[in-house]
């Protein structure tokens, strides 16, 4: 996360006179994600182009902002020539309020289709959208008025707007549950965490048509970013925690299991309502991983013995319980699990602690925990670094993944030699082309793999889907397990096919599953593909990036030879006249 | 912050420049949407609210200051 040039920004002023400040723009890392966002609005919403743009940097987004014309979204979107479609937007918010989609919302007559034309009208609105953009799409839904002339009866009056209004936004979740694209952002629960009558001030509504505060836009921009994060590839992969006062309080090595803090009492339930936060983030695919300076044995004391721990020793991916130093401890951390310590979050509740690996370690992303641990449940849920745009399978299976990647490398330090060991871990591997069951997989690994990845190219979930069912291009993913379990679908190939040669857009591998030759099963499966369709050569580029190291000495050592390079290019070509020889003990199952 | 530090955030001037006759017809930059900004900053500041008749009778940074003194600040 870049630090923090904005820090001192408090006020809707602040963001905008920064925005307007060319200086402050131009010093700004240059190692930002760019995104594209159109926003389009019902009511007035200047200020907040500036806000998101200079917001989005604290998160390590640059974002492009355009703003629609005031009340226009449904000419907008409805002419293919406006300038949404000329922004090329890859993330589009539709802000309609409630006040501007009804004329009067005092009189209870009688109105039976209201809900349904609204909805029908939001929907054809959605669907053009999803025409005419490959943009993730964002639909605010409506604020739940708390004016309503008939007080207690508001919702037992079938006629009541409140219950309208509550019934449209049901309809509209509803109807996008499984779409992958649309999004419903839950304003109305957005307005009630800041307060609706803090949110709305009748005389700026009145005089200028603003129904958002103007000092709440920092607050707004933040709940956008929480799209933003994911959509940029930008989702943190790992929490990484100390233990005595974060996991429960008191200090195990003092107190003893007895002593700490962690339960069903004032004291103990911040910290046992905490450890259920991580679990339920452990469940949706986040890494659980332990920094901390303790005794070994204390820990497993109350991993096993305490009656209100809820996380144990197989929770964790990793654990560094020793007297090293943090820094030491993270980076053993990143090794292990293979991932880069960007993908960290550090949570610590000593100060000097939180200094120093902040100051080690930039790329970690240190929260700044509140003195008060009854605000520590808090200060996680409002981290918009764990969200994602869906939560596949494997996210699900991740957690015990790790276990089992334990036992292979106890597995690994009896067995003799390598080949003994590959042969003892039975692997199959499953090759297939994508279908809609793979295809959000397949995306989430495209635009998430740094490692082993040969071109780093991003496409969208929609445009997979597109290369996916044109004739131009095969996409297969391959899905590997062993007989310590299940590691899911982690790798994928782009293959653009001509009739004679078949070029490798991208050819990518989770690094969890490497050094046991599943790329070259994979690659050997393509060849073979290839070779099948007559084509006499295969051709692949390499694209240098600051993490793909890994994936540079791929093509060389697999018998392809070098086309032309550049600093930043390579291009491979293998003569399909040449014989490639597969893993032999890797079984290919068929799909 | 002071009045003349927020309006000049607002407005982007130098807080040396602004006076009592500064006036939103003789400056650019207070458009009616920085005039609406500054209200809500100086809401903001001085935990006060505005009446809607107040914004609207705002002119100059001299009605500013008397408004901030009938709200007793």
């Amino acid at each position: 996360m870049p630090k923090k040039e904005v820090a001192e920004l408090n006020t809707t002023a602040d963001y905008i006179r920064a925005y307007k400040n060319k200086a402050v723009l131009s010093s700004l890392p240059n190692n930002v994600k760019k995104l594209r966002v159109a926003i389009l609005a019902s009511s007035t919403i200047n200020g907040l182009k500036e806000v998101l743009s200079i917001k989005s940097r604290d998160f390590g987004i640059d974002a492009d902002v355009y703003v629609g014309e005031y009340n226009q979204y449904t000419r907008e979107i409805l002419d293919d020539k406006s300038e949404l479609y000329t922004h090329k937007s890859d993330v589009i918010f539709l802000f309609i309020d409630t006040r501007a989609i009804k004329d009067s919302f005092f009189l209870n007559k009688k109105e039976d289709s209201w809900v349904n034309e609204k909805f029908a009208e939001i929907k054809s609105l959605i669907e053009k959208l999803e025409e005419k953009t490959s943009a993730t799409i964002i639909i605010h839904n409506f604020e739940r008025l708390t004016n309503s002339p008939l007080g207690i009866l508001a919702n037992k009056e079938k006629n009541s707007f409140t219950e309208m209004v509550g019934e449209l936004n049901r309809k509209l979740v509803k109807e996008t549950m499984d779409n992958r694209r649309v999004f419903i952002f839950d304003y109305d629960n957005f307005l009630a965490k800041v307060g609706k009558e803090k949110a709305f001030d009748p005389k700026f509504y009145y005089l200028a048509d603003i129904k958002l505060n103007l000092e709440l836009l920092p607050e707004l921009a933040e709940a956008y970013i929480k799209y933003l994060i994911p959509i940029a590839g930008l989702t943190k992969k790992c929490l990484v925690l100390d233990l005595d006062g974060i996991l429960w309080g008191g200090i195990i090595g003092e107190d003893g299991l007895s002593g700490i803090k962690l339960g069903p009492t004032p004291e103990g339930r911040p910290f046992w309502e905490l450890q259920q936060y991580i679990l339920a983030l452990r469940e949706q695919g986040v890494i659980l991983a332990i920094n901390s300076k303790n005794n070994l044995a204390d820990v497993q004391s109350v991993f096993k013995k305490h009656p209100y721990c809820l996380l144990k020793d197989e929770h964790f991916a990793a654990l560094e319980i020793n007297w090293n130093d943090k820094i030491a401890n993270m980076k053993k951390l990143a090794a292990d699990l293979n991932i880069g310590l960007d993908s960290f979050v550090f949570l610590d509740d000593d100060k000097t602690n939180r200094m120093i690996v902040r100051e080690a370690l930039p790329e970690v992303l240190t929260l700044e925990m509140p003195d008060d641990p009854a605000l520590y449940l808090r200060t996680l849920s409002n981290l918009p670094f764990f969200n994602k745009l869906k939560i596949t399978e494997e996210d699900r299976k991740r957690g015990d993944q790790y276990r089992e990647e334990k036992k292979r490398t106890e597995f690994k330090s009896v067995a003799t030699n390598m080949d003994e060991y590959l042969k003892g871990l039975d692997i199959k591997v499953e090759i297939k082309k994508a279908d809609k069951f793979t295809i959000p997989r397949i995306a989430q690994l495209i635009s998430k793999t740094n490692q082993f990845n040969t071109t780093t190219k991003r496409y969208s979930e929609t445009e997979v889907a597109k290369m996916a069912n044109s004739k131009d291009y095969l996409i297969i993913s391959i899905k590997a397990e062993d007989r310590f379990g299940d590691s899911g679908i982690t790798g994928v190939a782009i293959i653009k096919m001509g009739s004679i040669n078949w070029h490798i857009d991208s050819y990518l591998l989770s690094c969890r599953i490497l050094g046991k030759e599943i790329e070259t099963t994979f690659l050997w499966y393509i060849l073979e593909e290839a070779k099948k369709v007559k084509v006499t050569d295969v051709t692949a580029d390499f694209i240098k990036t600051a993490k793909n190291v890994v994936s540079a000495p791929f093509f060389k050592k697999s018998g392809f030879e070098l086309l032309n390079s550049s600093d930043v290019k390579e291009t491979w070509k293998f003569d399909l006249k040449k014989k490639f020889t597969k893993p032999a003990f890797i079984k290919i199952v068929k799909a | 912050m002071t009045l003349k530090e927020i309006t000049a955030k607002v407005l982007g001037m130098d807080a040396n420049k602004i006076n009592g006759k500064t006036s939103r017809e003789s400056t650019s930059e207070w458009d009616s949407f920085n005039h609406l900004l500054l209200v809500s900053e100086i809401e903001k500041e001085f935990d006060i609210k505005l009446k809607m008749d107040e914004v609207n009778t705002i002119k100059t940074f001299a009605d500013l200051e008397k408004i901030l003194r009938t709200h007793g600040k």
